[in-house]
């Protein structure tokens, strides 16, 4: 873009300045308030220098079973993705490879499958594994957020198999290579970038994920951003607390931002913009 | 070593031929060169040969077998990719490795192979590199290599020197030359480049349109063109051509147009009839300046001339007529000068103009 | 047949039947599923009760009765409102973020920080700000001299507190693709207008604008997309309240299938909301692939 004044830099900074600080706010409430002892979380004016205290972290791990609901989260997570890498990517370079001039509307009609709105087929999950058996257990929650994470690894995926040259398989063909071996010792390798890509997307859909969460579990494979909500009851709010679970669950999506920023245009973009 | 041949080969797309019925006959041995502009079927004729394309119709025959349906690692072939096709995540040992896995030798068998044909191409020391370490011209080289360590009955070669500066593909195409010397592998090589197929070829197949349209020794196809377009194809620069109608003269019959009227070639006459619409062909090495007297000399004027050195391309132009001597440099005329130039006689090519077949 | 169909018929067997598999057992089967209910009459708190067929009682119930209709209403009036925040400040916010200054880069990423943020977090935190009697917001406006205002208590407040929470959370998504797409263009056009001497805006509107539509239409229909299927703000902030005046059809569908317990509703209210998303779906698509020609 054209170069711009000093004048120009000044309002520049001032605007995004301010815009930022508005936009940093809850984050930083979430923060400060789950180091606030409990007497001073709504004292007026708001004390903006207290004494840190970790007990509300402290509480959500005695008072709570937060570390079971933690783990919880942490099995359904690492379930979902890596069965959505696996499968997602085998349906990614088919799609990939197959020469068909209908292959983009298989493309398009696996991606809608992630469009469509949740609360839409909750009821029928909620009866379909209420007589399976596998209401309340990790395992719906897997074969649930996979729904939206395979199609989401196949669709970014096929756009990283895409750019790895089909002459390499050919030459692998032409070695004696079937095409099982060639898809994990050539293709796959060179596409693991995007694999790492699409493994932390699948981590961070299903880490926030919250309204399949409440309808499918019940006390025993609560995850956490259910019980961060649990923990709100009209009557006696526990504040402190609930901004410890929440602190503690946005870390990974933070994480994400700050070191994989350039992937998350691709993926959240859907590849819409490059 | 094996044989190939392609029985009315036919690659077809739905309703749409890019191939159509090719009979191609390669001995044991033999460079073949597949020559032709792009779109006409060569690349996909080859392909076919390596299995990564099906055939859709006619036989292709490896050592006397039948290999339509084989996949293409059962056919005893190796090829060297336009782009290379490098794996990139492996060394270059690797890559070869990886080449030799699926024939299940011993350790020392693969060591001494990649240790044998990586000292016939100096790769010695790049064994542990990777693919995006190597220049241009080592990546080819071990391109090559990988195939090599196979040792093939059949090499496919599909444009390996298009990716390379002029200067690199020279010294490769020597190189080439050299290997199959010494290898003796049927080799089958496709190009778009005339100087590749006229160095490396034993037989060129020209083909156009998903045709062949002539197979032939590069003498052959240079000295004995069987139509229009192998003799504008071939040859550089281009061959000269003149549309001419034939007339009776009277030493035999004469080719005539507005701006000139020569006697045509005396071997032709027999083929010639009077009103008859022909294209004569003339190579620009074969105009030559005449001799002061001399008959039958054109009369035209001089346009533009480019210095090469040992030798001068002349642009002349007689009438609306326009064409190109190609001689000493110390005879270069002047532009806009007028001289007079003959053709030889040995090089005149005559063409029907109708079906640009040679007469 | 030859070996190259046999290699295609190879991958499509071996490596994508397991995604069509699975997407069938848990995608296609429970919507079909969900169109078996939605002719049934089933309650769950009796589940001892036939689910009897009832035709088309369900779908003519949604859509006949008012409830369904007003959380049509307010869904798209969510809509219309948090998307034409989120663009308008989320594209200025683009053309800020992209001069090239020191800093610029680092505040680009920090405002990226709220769209990661699992929606739920969001509503608490915001639910904390909005709090009646307690919350920072009312306070803060207190000190400028306004008077205190019920944000989530209210029927008139609470679908703005939600919009405000929804738009602080997507605002940076509409910023990050605009920014991405600004840093895309070729700079060319615009030193030819700056030798030409044209104006700021001018050069907005008829270079910097026209080159950005294709990218700003695909984000439109992602953010639609998303706005539409609105559930978990709304569900931590107001659970749809008060009264309905912040049931959006998410909502809705929640309260037919898990306070009333009347699935078979649910479900036709679940399939009607399928095909108006598919429409949004498919322009979302069209759109896409609208842009990668002229691309």
């Amino acid at each position: 873009m054209n170069k711009i004044s000093t004048r120009q830099a000044t309002f520049v900074y001032i605007v995004t300045g301010i815009i930022l600080i508005i936009f940093m706010i809850p984050i930083y409430l979430i923060l400060a308030s789950s180091l606030k002892p409990s007497a001073d979380m709504f004292s007026r004016p708001p004390t903006v220098f207290f004494t840190p205290t970790l007990q509300h972290y402290v509480d959500l791990f005695t008072l709570r079973p937060f570390h079971q609901n933690i783990l919880n989260s942490l099995i359904v997570t690492l379930g979902s993705t890596a069965f959505s890498v696996t499968v997602g990517s085998l349906g990614a370079f088919a799609l990939s490879r197959i020469r068909h001039p209908r292959i983009n509307d298989a493309a398009f009609w696996i991606l809608s499958m992630r469009m469509f709105p949740p609360i839409a087929v909750v009821v029928p999950y909620y009866i379909i594994f209420k007589s399976v058996g596998l209401l309340d257990t990790p395992l719906a929650l897997i074969i649930v957020y996979s729904t939206a994470n395979i199609p989401l690894t196949v669709w970014l995926m096929k756009g990283f198999f895409d750019e790895v040259p089909e002459a390499l398989e050919e030459a692998a063909q032409v070695d004696g290579y079937g095409i099982v071996e060639i898809f994990y010792r050539i293709t796959l390798p060179l596409a693991a970038p995007g694999l790492a890509v699409c493994a932390v997307f699948c981590f961070i859909f299903s880490w926030n994920e919250f309204l399949f969460a409440l309808m499918l579990t019940g006390s025993s494979a609560q995850t956490a951003t259910v019980a961060v909500m649990s923990f709100w009851s009209s009557d006696a709010v526990q504040w402190g607390r609930i901004m410890a679970g929440s602190f503690i669950i946005l870390i990974p999506g933070v994480i994400f931002v700050l070191t994989c920023q350039k992937w998350l245009v691709k993926g959240l973009t859907l590849g819409s913009v490059k | 070593m094996a044989s190939v041949s392609l029985t009315n080969v036919v690659k077809a797309f739905g309703a749409f031929k890019v191939v159509h019925g090719v009979d191609l006959d390669i001995t044991d041995g033999e460079f073949v060169v597949l020559l032709g502009p792009s779109g006409c079927g060569k690349t996909t004729t080859l392909r076919m040969v390596a299995g990564l394309e099906d055939v859709s119709g006619g036989e292709i025959c490896i050592a006397g077998e039948v290999i339509n349906d084989r996949p293409p690692k059962d056919r005893k072939i190796a090829m060297v990719f336009q782009n290379y096709a490098l794996y990139p995540h492996m060394t270059v040992r690797q890559n070869m490795e990886f080449a030799l896995k699926p024939q299940k030798l011993s350790k020392a068998e693969v060591d001494a192979k990649i240790a044998g044909v990586a000292g016939m191409l100096g790769l010695d020391a790049l064994l542990q590199r990777k693919p995006a370490q190597l220049s241009g011209g080592q990546r080819q080289r071990v391109a090559m290599a990988r195939a090599m360590v196979r040792t093939p009955e059949v090499f496919l070669f599909d444009e390996p020197l298009s990716n390379l500066d002029a200067k690199l593909r020279t010294q490769v195409r020597m190189e080439i030359a050299k290997l199959h010397k010494q290898l003796g592998t049927t080799v089958i090589y496709v190009t778009h480049d005339q100087v590749e197929a006229m160095t490396l070829a034993d037989k060129i197949v020209i083909m156009k349109d998903g045709y062949i349209e002539q197979i032939g020794s590069p003498e052959e196809v240079f000295a004995h063109p069987k139509n229009l377009f192998v003799a504008t194809f071939i040859g550089s620069p281009s061959m000269n051509l003149f549309r001419m109608t034939v007339e009776r003269g009277d030493k035999g019959p004469v080719l005539s147009s507005a701006a000139f009227t020569i006697a045509a070639p005396v071997d032709k006459s027999g083929k010639l009839t009077p009103g008859q619409a022909v294209t004569l062909g003339i190579r620009p090495s074969d105009v030559r300046l005449a001799r002061a007297g001399e008959p039958g000399a054109i009369e035209a004027r001089v346009e533009v001339v480019e210095y090469l050195g040992v030798e001068a391309l002349v642009d002349l132009r007689v009438g609306t007529q326009e064409f190109i001597a190609q001689i000493p440099a110390g005879e270069r005329p002047a532009p806009d000068e007028t001289v007079k130039v003959v053709f030889n006689q040995a090089g005149l090519h005559l063409f029907d103009s109708e079906s640009g077949q040679a007469l | 047949m030859g070996y190259v169909n046999r290699r295609n018929r190879t991958i499509a067997g071996v490596f994508l039947l397991p995604t069509v598999a699975v997407l069938f057992l848990t995608t296609i089967y429970p919507m079909l599923y969900a169109l078996y209910l939605s002719f049934r009459n089933y309650d769950l708190a009796k589940p001892f009760i036939p689910r009897i067929f009832v035709g088309l009682a369900n779908f003519q119930e949604v859509l006949t009765s008012g409830p369904f209709m007003h959380s049509m209403w307010i869904t798209f009036k969510l809509m219309a409102v948090t998307l034409t925040f989120q663009f308008v400040i989320g594209v200025g916010l683009a053309l800020l973020v992209t001069q090239r200054l020191p800093g610029m880069a680092a505040i680009r990423t920090l405002l990226l920080i709220p769209m990661m943020i699992s929606p739920v977090i969001v509503g608490l935190v915001w639910l904390f700000i909005y709090f009646p009697e307690l919350g920072y917001l009312n306070y803060f406006i207190g000190l400028i001299g306004i008077n205190p205002i019920p944000w989530i208590t209210s029927t008139q407040w609470a679908l703005t507190a939600i919009a405000i929470a929804d738009i602080w959370q997507w605002t940076p998504f509409v910023m990050m693709g605009t920014a991405a797409a600004l840093q895309s263009l070729s700079p060319e056009p615009y030193e030819a207008a700056l030798i030409d001497g044209n104006s700021r805006i001018d050069v907005f509107l008829y270079v910097t604008l026209p080159q950005l539509k294709p990218v700003l239409i695909s984000l439109l229909f992602l953010r639609a997309i998303d706005a539409f299927k609105i559930y978990d703000i709304i569900f931590v902030l107001t659970k749809g309240g008060p009264g309905d005046a912040t049931e959006t059809i998410a909502l809705y569908i929640y309260r037919q299938s898990f306070t009333f317990w009347r699935m078979g509703v649910g479900a036709a209210a679940s399939f009607v909301s399928l095909i108006i998303i598919s429409v949004l779906i498919t322009l979302f698509f069209k759109s896409m692939q609208k842009s990668a020609v002229a691309r």
